[in-house]
């Protein structure tokens, strides 16, 4: 009962947020706006008044997109650097949400499968991993029991609301690029949040090889790191089937 | 540069003001002549009636008078150059001004610049290299005519031990100095890294 | 309590001797030496009696790195390695090598700011640091092995991230000119033999952890962002190679290789450096090429692209691809390095069919990098080839090899600038193979003593850049007069020290360096144009200090001091002025302890003059000025007879240096008789113990 009353007030704040205060069925509200839920840019997210737990579903697509030229790298690792620096205070590459320290020395697939070829220590080539702000289905936050991560305006980036964050890192299981960050001195969960922006890692990188620019979907275009561990939790899953059945 | 800034309230002629600055960006100064029929055609779409009786040249000076950034360099026959000290060093500017009144002039000035402000003595390969871009054959008409006119008497040569020949201007520095500073530039810089 | 920043709070102790393994406390034992050289001078002093030799159990090895390591301060991924040289001739004493690569970050990742070695282990092992988690483990699979196949070998155990720190076949063999290695191109030449010594293989560490920033994170950016607004390109030279549209000046001695035209052409696609205007911060690692700086422009080719350490923008070190040498030589298409480590091989040789420019030089480097780095010979700071060259072209080599090694070798090919050459004459000198192989691991001083030959021979000849000690000069008088000549007395192996060099060689005109002088040091008389040198004066002692304090603080901060201090910049609209205060603003912000330049530099000035304490008790004399900070001839000998002090020479007057040295001596607080700290200048340092246990042995004047 407190779960549902806390979604509700998630649905609530999610709705206020972006200038709708009244409770609409998800349904209805397509039919009144005569958009359809796959493929258009101005989806609006919203949680449906059906007497049951109103879960957060992300529908918003980003505004921007941070993307990497992996020829240019140059290995420094200033975009971690000023990732958290900047914004935590602490040096923490570990935790920077863009990631270049784990393809630096051996490239993206290590060691452990094949003779390496990139990296440092083959021909030099550093793949930089960046949050690709998925569109919906938007897998980390749909794993998350807490709907921690939400959209904010106005890059509606996906973002982890600390708050809410319990440290269960089922969102670091579920995203297929392993680009959840995890705050070890604070016992959250973390992601590329696009500096309000203005990314950091874009502003420090020496190289040009980072670039801030209009989002679009490369879900399908970058290879999946992992094989994500999809997990939603039950009031997600009722959702969908609601959102989607005919 | 952060020295100037775009003004704010764009100037009716902002056409011009922007191809000095655009071509500025790319490493290349405007001549005046460019600039006049840029400005004519822009005279072209006033509405006024008393602008039609002003001169491109008088345009022109407005330009410069509403927009800091831009310079202007004369050759020795008074020509007219423009640039926008946002993208482009007065040094820079003036070697391109240099080109204009030919080879001659940019290899002498360029060396007596060299000999007096650094000082140093000035390799020969650099005049192959942008922005000289002086052909093989250019320079050495250049060195032999220099040699027979009074007035570059003082552009002199010394060669390093790696055989690359270096230009010197004997107003500034003796024969001595820079041979060694020569040498150092060409050989010792790299030995002692 | 509030944690500090910038430190991470732990020293990691290790004896192999007994496998023991604990940690003391950074900030109550060793904050007022801030870390790197100054940790490492501070636990030679205490730790490691006179007498103690390099490769004894009792020797201790020290890689440290100071409270910037690990931030986005630019250039701060030098780890300071500090123990007995031993090069250092006739008698070893304490010195201290660096190393770049990702070392530096991940040990303070791991939480340690320091990881001190001592005794040895009864078997090959290597070191596993994984945050807490510190191990001694099994070497024996990997002894034997070079730095590639160990660092690979070793990340499959600790995962990809891990940066390791190895020595090749020669340092195993204790070779004296051996290297300790990580991030594939990074070396600290001398150390290698140390840590074979000690049985050890490897040091590798995985840090998930982070460097705190003690203040504003507003505040942090700033500054990073003051720093990255005003450097130039390596060796902070501040004007570009050739003119540049956006620039005032420009210098063909320069780093600052970016141009329209020239580009990464290896890189797939090309990338275009083009005119890097020194406002565009995101271009700042186009700036430099080493490799097209020394190999010429032939090198622009092969250039993949830069590399370098962590949080360094310039990227020193150039990436190289050059296909032809797989099929001709059955090595890698790709090499990478800086400076000495890109021409160790090419400096072997005299002459090339096409010059010491062309394409046979290039790949002379391929082939040097692909065996020098994995083998792990260090070759100081070029000496050995130096010596190589000098031996034998003199004849003096086929004497001393006698006629069945002598033959051995191909010299036809050595002679002809054949680059396979090296594959006989490498391996030696890693597997101590011959008497060749194991005189030129000896370094220069042991070396010249092996063969009879007196160090007098090499103190003469200018060519051989020879300074004393067993070591060659590092910037002396060639690039700025009295005050190189200065510093290069000093330490106990080259100066390494780049501060005052990196500034005469800006590029900027004499007329701008000597108003930045002016304000820096006091006066304008502290610069003089190259080879135009006046009397020495007051303000090039300050100078040299100066520069011999910075370096210290660097090396002990964790900056690098091949690109720092930064006191000049490329920006007209500062007058070219760059920031001498940056030290202490980047340690004040990272630490949260305020010390303003003056209070950081007087933390310098203790480092250095313990690293002074521990030479003077160690060489068990006071005559410092006689016995230690001596200058070879060749110094004040010009070739042909100029006088000094005159435009066209860079020689010295033997008066004038004496001069020289006294007014030094004087800045510094130290007798000038004998060169030694006064028991006033010890106190005045923190450093009144010091001075009383050497004054109990007579060694304060």
């Amino acid at each position: 009962m407190h779960q549902q009353k806390e979604n509700r007030e998630i649905v609530q704040k999610a709705l206020k947020v972006l200038g709708l205060n009244q409770s609409v069925t998800r349904r209805s509200f397509f039919k009144l706006s005569g958009i359809t839920v796959v493929g258009v840019s101005a989806l609006v997210s919203l949680g449906a008044k059906s007497g049951k737990e109103m879960p957060l579903i992300i529908m918003d697509q980003a505004e921007g997109l941070v993307i990497a030229d992996s020829t240019k790298c140059v290995g420094c690792r200033r975009c971690e650097l000023a990732c958290t620096e900047f914004n935590d205070g602490k040096a923490a590459p570990t935790m920077a949400r863009i990631k270049v320290s784990r393809n630096l020395h051996f490239g993206l697939k290590g060691l452990y499968t094949e003779p390496w070829s990139k990296g440092k220590w083959g021909n030099g080539l550093i793949i930089q991993d960046f949050c690709k702000q998925c569109p919906h289905p938007v897998p980390c936050a749909n794993a998350c029991p807490n709907d921690a991560i939400v959209v904010k305006p106005p890059t509606n980036a996906r973002v982890v609301d600390a708050d809410k964050c319990i440290g269960c890192k089922m969102c670091q299981r579920a995203c297929p690029w392993e680009m959840m960050s995890f705050d070890q001195d604070e016992n959250k969960a973390t992601k590329c949040f696009l500096c309000n922006g203005t990314p950091k890692c874009v502003e420090a990188c020496p190289a040009e090889a980072l670039q801030y620019v209009a989002w679009r979907d490369l879900t399908d275009k970058v290879p999946h790191r992992v094989v994500p561990t999809t997990v939603i939790p039950p009031e997600k899953a009722a959702a969908c089937n609601e959102c989607h059945k005919k | 540069m952060k020295e100037d800034k775009i003004p704010d309230r764009p100037s009716q002629h902002q056409g011009a003001a922007d191809i000095i600055r655009e071509k500025s960006k790319t490493g290349q100064i405007v001549s005046a002549e460019e600039l006049f029929l840029t400005l004519r055609g822009e005279k072209g779409s006033e509405s006024e009636g008393a602008e039609d009786s002003v001169s491109p040249e008088a345009l022109l000076n407005k330009v410069m008078a509403e927009n800091k950034d831009l310079r202007e360099v004369r050759t020795k026959e008074g020509c007219a150059f423009y640039y926008s000290s946002m993208f482009m060093s007065e040094t820079y500017a003036r070697l391109l001004l240099c080109k204009q009144e030919g080879p001659i002039q940019l290899v002498a000035d360029t060396v007596r610049e060299d000999s007096d402000r650094y000082p140093r003595p000035t390799p020969l390969a650099v005049f192959k290299e942008p922005p000289f871009d002086l052909s093989k054959e250019e320079i050495l008409s250049c060195l032999q005519e220099m040699s027979s006119r009074v007035e570059y008497q003082d552009i002199s040569q010394v060669s390093t031990s790696i055989g690359h020949v270096f230009l010197y201007s004997t107003r500034h520095l003796d024969r001595d100095y820079a041979l060694m500073l020569a040498e150092w530039i060409d050989v010792g810089q790299f030995e002692n890294p | 309590m509030a944690t500090k920043g910038g430190w991470a709070g732990k020293v990691l102790r290790v004896d192999l001797s007994a496998g023991r393994i604990w940690t003391e406390d950074t900030i109550e034992k060793y904050k007022d030496y801030l870390g790197g050289t100054g940790i490492g001078y501070k636990v030679i002093w205490d730790e490691v009696p006179a007498g103690t030799k390099p490769f004894d159990p009792g020797n201790k090895i020290i890689f440290a790195v100071g409270p910037l390591a690990g931030t986005g301060a630019p250039s701060s991924g030098r780890t300071a390695i500090t123990t007995l040289w031993p090069t250092c001739w006739p008698k070893p004493l304490v010195a201290s090598g660096h190393m770049g690569g990702h070392f530096a970050a991940e040990l303070k990742y791991a939480g340690y700011d320091a990881l001190i070695i001592e005794g040895k282990a009864d078997r090959p092992v290597w070191l596993s640091i994984a945050d807490k988690k510190v191990e001694i483990r099994d070497a024996r699979g990997l002894w034997g092995e070079g730095i590639r196949r160990a660092t690979y070998e070793i990340n499959q155990l600790m995962g990809p991230e891990a940066c390791v720190a190895t020595i090749g076949q020669a340092g195993e063999n204790l070779v004296p000119m051996s290297v300790v290695m990580n991030s594939v191109s990074h070396s600290a030449g001398g150390a290698g033999g140390i840590m074979g010594s000690k049985n050890l293989k490897a040091v590798a560490v995985r840090g998930t952890g982070s460097v705190r920033i003690a203040g504003n994170k507003e505040d942090w950016e700033k500054a990073i962002k003051l720093h990255l607004s005003i450097l130039g390109a390596n060796n902070q030279h501040v004007v570009p190679n050739s003119p540049q549209p956006w620039a005032e000046y420009y210098s063909a001695g320069s780093r600052w290789l970016a141009s329209k035209g020239r580009r990464w052409e290896k890189s797939n696609p090309a990338i275009e450096t083009g005119s890097c205007d020194p406002h565009h911060l995101n271009r700042i690692a186009y700036r430099t090429n080493n490799a097209a700086y020394f190999l010429g422009e032939g090198a622009w080719q092969y250039t993949v692209r830069g590399n370098g350490c962590t949080s360094c923008p310039i990227r020193c070190h150039t990436l190289i691809k050059v296909p032809a040498v797989a099929a001709k030589y059955g090595i890698p298409e790709h090499g990478q390095n800086t400076c000495g480590g890109l021409n160790f091989g090419r400096a072997f040789f005299k002459t090339f069919p096409d010059g010491q420019r062309g394409q046979t030089a290039i790949e002379a480097c391929m082939v040097g990098m692909h065996l020098a780095d994995d083998l792990g010979i260090w070759n100081n700071y070029s000496q050995v080839q130096r010596d190589f060259i000098k031996l034998y072209y003199d004849g003096t080599l086929k004497g001393k090899l006698g006629e069945k090694e002598f033959k051995s070798y191909s010299w036809d090919k050595y002679e002809k600038g054949d680059p396979t050459f090296l594959f006989e004459l490498l391996p030696r000198i890693a597997n101590k193979e011959g008497e060749l192989g194991t005189a030129l691991g000896l370094g220069t001083g042991y070396h010249l003593e092996s063969w009879g030959i007196p160090e007098e021979e090499w103190k003469k000849e200018h060519s051989l850049q020879y300074w004393k000690m067993g070591h060659p000069k590092h910037h002396s008088n060639e690039d700025a007069g009295q005050c190189g000549v200065i510093i290069n007395t000093q330490y106990n192996r080259d100066a390494q020290c780049h501060s005052h060099s990196n500034f005469t060689r800006n590029g900027l005109p004499v007329e701008v360096q000597k108003r930045l002088a002016s304000e820096i040091w006091g006066s304008a008389d502290a610069i003089d144009a190259v080879g135009a040198y006046t009397p020495m004066n007051r303000a090039k002692a300050k100078m040299s200090k100066w520069s011999l304090l910075r370096k210290e603080l660097h090396d002990s901060l964790s900056l690098c001091n091949w690109m720092g201090p930064w006191v000049a910049s490329p920006l007209k609209e500062r007058g070219y002025r760059g920031e001498d205060t940056l030290e202490s603003l980047l340690y004040s912000l990272a630490t949260g302890d305020k010390k303003n330049r003056d209070e950081l530099d007087q933390v310098a000035e203790r480092i250095f003059n313990l690293h002074r304490a521990i030479t003077i008790r160690d060489m068990g004399t006071k005559e410092m000025r006689t016995r230690h900070d001596t200058i070879p001839p060749w110094v004040s000998g010009d070739a042909q007879g100029r006088p000094s002090l005159t435009k066209g020479t860079i020689h010295m007057d033997k008066e004038d240096i004496t001069n020289a040295m006294d007014m030094y001596y004087e800045e510094m607080g130290w007798d000038k008789a004998t060169g030694a700290p006064t028991a006033l200048t010890y106190r005045k340092l923190g450093l009144a113990s010091v001075g009383e246990d050497l004054k109990k042995k007579g060694f304060v004047p």
